[in-house]
């Protein structure tokens, strides 16, 4: 099992009882493993130091609106799905300290520079999430007219990218206001990984997705899975696919929405919307931020902080003449088209990975996945009105 | 700083893989009226200053350090190596700590960011210039280029609406321009104040004035929001093809490079892909509300 492509591996079985042994290896290579613990009340991405503090037995339910986690009938590790945030704000991190710097009669004098990223190795990543990772690769990593922008954030994010080893596991219990399915991130992961698991009843089927992954299956020295663990996999991560707690029609939903800015869906999503930002702060591809200055008054010196920031404020679009997006429901359908319309445009790829995060955090239960379908089938049977008067027409 | 390098966008100087302004001193401040100055910068690093290559229509980030920036056109003649302007009007805290640091104060700047207005295309054209209030200032260095190779192209024409004759920017050089015969000048004011005896009212008016070869002119609109989409429709309406009619827009810039997100407008940053737009471009949501 010495192979150096990671292709050339074939499944291997971890029995859970040695991920101690998995997180001992991580550690040994220099990584600071980061992994699902139970945190007030959600599930949430967090470094641990033994695989004791890994949340186990623990199932979620999840709905528009609506999350609780609970006790699982079964010691399992992954019987649940994204909590409120995941692996974004590690290499995009809510609150960044750019760098300090002093003034005086020759300009500007730096003091700081910003953090060195951690090395870190994730323990289940969702496949959304990972697709995610790589929505905001470009974001952050894109070129414009062969013009790199590599500002001090942006060389934090790819420092952090490199730096990090990605233990992606397969869901195997959607929850209720999943959708991966319908945009084919999820429930599987197929690449940019370095290590997949797939749960099994008492051990975990792992896949090596690069060398790195690899090295540390050599270092683990598992078994190959079997054909009926094979099997199994397989059918778990089937089960899932066909379990989806949403369902959302992606054809010719990004020209569905550049045509349609003015459709009464907006108006009526604007009113029930708080306009709260929640949807913004989960969501695993949102990049937008903000820069700011902060003065140490002993020091003199001045940092710049580049904070998240959400289009959901009224300071966002702020302009002289205020806000460009006064009212709620513009900021809805500014935040939505920009997902599902506008990113393909900007990055040629969609912005919505299909982690219902968005559905879950919204405090009134917003469902846009229903309201998309009820454009959808406005528009066809707008369209099929066309159609049968043209016809009619022409007999 | 001196002549544009590229037909509408230079690349940043100082910006470009950072968040950390240049420092540039405060050497003058001209009073344009009540609220709107021109600052006149210098980059403090004679190097950089010597580098420093931007194009009409770009914009800076200006810098007040410990309070933040503000993205402010770059209003200087191109070809005069030794001016660095930018025609600033007080409305936030930036913009009066700038006004209050007063010549000599040390200040940032991140830029030239964004794509600038079409120097190429005007070749051979006549070349219409709509500006409103402050929307002059980034028109200002099309003028200069334009009065300096005037051989480039043919009429050459400026509407310029301002609330009232006191507020009209560069009052001075506008009556110059006037009297210049290589360019017509028509200036409307909203409020008749003083002997003011020329146009009154909004400048889309002064659009019926023009004799207009629409299919051979290029447009260039820069103003409030209102002026933007009216002057817009009227030259579309005139026939002019909607990739010859360019509008500047303003939206909230905080990187100048579209990282941050601010300034979208529908899928497009304007900070990068703009703030100069032709109308073909931005068809689909111009006009529309809160886009």
């Amino acid at each position: 099992m010495n192979a150096s492509r990671p292709g050339m591996v074939e499944p291997q079985i971890l029995p859970k009882d040695r991920l101690p042994e998995l997180i001992r290896i991580l550690q040994e290579q220099g990584y600071q493993v980061v992994a699902p613990v139970e945190e007030g009340s959600v599930l949430a991405m967090r470094p641990v130091s033994d695989a004791g503090e890994i949340a186990c037995g623990i199932e979620d339910t999840q709905a528009p609106g609506h999350y609780r986690i609970l006790d699982g009938p079964a010691p399992t590790y992954f019987d649940n799905v994204v909590g409120p945030d995941g692996p974004k704000r590690y290499f995009f991190p809510p609150h960044l300290p750019l760098f300090s710097f002093s003034v005086d009669d020759d300009g500007f004098v730096l003091e700081q520079v910003a953090p060195e990223p951690p090395r870190l190795a994730f323990l289940g990543v969702r496949p959304c999430d990972l697709s995610a990772i790589r929505v905001q690769d470009r974001v952050f990593g894109h070129e414009d007219n062969g013009q790199v922008f590599r500002c001090e954030s942006e060389t934090y994010y790819m420092r952090a990218r490199e730096a990090a080893l990605i233990i992606v596991v397969n869901c195997t219990r959607p929850g209720g206001s999943c959708f991966c399915g319908s945009w084919g991130t999820g429930p599987e992961a197929t690449e940019g990984f370095d290590l997949s698991l797939t749960e099994l009843r008492g051990s975990f089927l792992v896949r090596a997705g690069s060398s790195s992954g690899v090295s540390v299956l050599d270092a683990l020295s598992t078994e190959p899975a079997t054909e009926a663990e094979r099997e199994l996999a397989y059918l778990k991560v089937l089960r899932a696919r066909e379990h989806m707690g949403r369902v959302l029609k992606t054809d010719g939903l990004g020209e569905l929405l550049r045509n349609n800015p003015e459709h009464q869906i907006w108006q009526e999503i604007g009113d029930r919307c708080l306009g709260c930002g929640n949807c913004t702060m989960v969501c695993p591809t949102c990049f937008c931020s903000t820069v700011t200055d902060s003065n140490d008054l002993v020091t003199g010196n001045v940092t710049r902080t580049r904070e998240w920031e959400s289009c959901f404020t009224h300071q966002f679009s702020y302009v002289t003449s205020g806000p460009v997006r006064a009212s709620i429901s513009s900021r809805y359908r500014h935040w939505l088209r920009h997902k599902l319309s506008g990113w393909w445009e900007q990055f040629d790829m969609s912005g919505c990975v299909g982690c219902g995060r968005c559905l879950t955090w919204c405090p009134v239960a917003i469902d846009w996945t229903q309201d998309i379908a009820q454009l959808q089938r406005e528009v066809e049977s707008r369209e099929a009105q066309r159609v049968s008067s043209t016809l009619e027409a022409t007999s | 700083m001196s002549a544009q390098v590229a037909f509408d966008r230079a690349e940043p100087i100082c910006g470009m893989d950072t968040w950390m302004p240049v420092p540039a001193r405060i050497e003058s401040i001209i009073d344009e009226n009540f609220n709107t100055h021109t600052f006149a910068l210098k980059l403090l690093d004679d190097e950089l200053a010597r580098r420093y290559r931007w194009a009409p229509g770009q914009f800076n980030m200006l810098y007040l350090p410990g309070v933040g920036e503000a993205a402010i056109s770059i209003c200087s003649d191109p070809e005069n190596g030794k001016e660095l302007l930018h025609t600033i009007r007080i409305a936030g805290s930036v913009t009066s700590g700038l006004k209050k640091l007063g010549p000599g104060g040390i200040v940032g700047l991140r830029g030239p960011f964004g794509r600038g207005w079409p120097m190429e295309e005007v070749e051979g054209r006549d070349v219409v210039l709509v500006a409103g209030g402050i929307g002059l200032a980034p028109l200002r260095p099309v003028v200069y280029s334009l009065l300096h190779h005037r051989e480039r192209v043919r009429r050459l024409v400026l509407l310029y609406g301002s609330r009232s004759p006191e507020e009209c920017l560069y009052a001075n050089e506008i009556r110059e321009w006037y009297d210049d015969p290589r360019i017509d000048v028509l200036v409307t004011v909203d409020n008749a104040t003083g002997d003011w005896a020329g146009p009154v009212g909004v400048v889309t008016k002064l659009l019926a004035r023009l004799k207009l070869d629409s299919s051979n002119s290029v447009v260039m609109v820069c103003g409030p929001r209102i002026l933007n989409r009216v002057a817009a429709w009227q030259f579309l309406q005139s026939h002019v093809p909607a990739d010859r009619v360019y509008v500047s827009l303003e939206r909230n810039m905080n990187c100048g490079f579209g990282r941050c997100g601010h300034c979208q407008y529908g899928s497009k940053f304007v900070c990068k892909d703009g703030p100069v737009f032709p109308f073909s471009e931005i068809a689909s949501i111009f006009g529309k509300e809160e886009v």
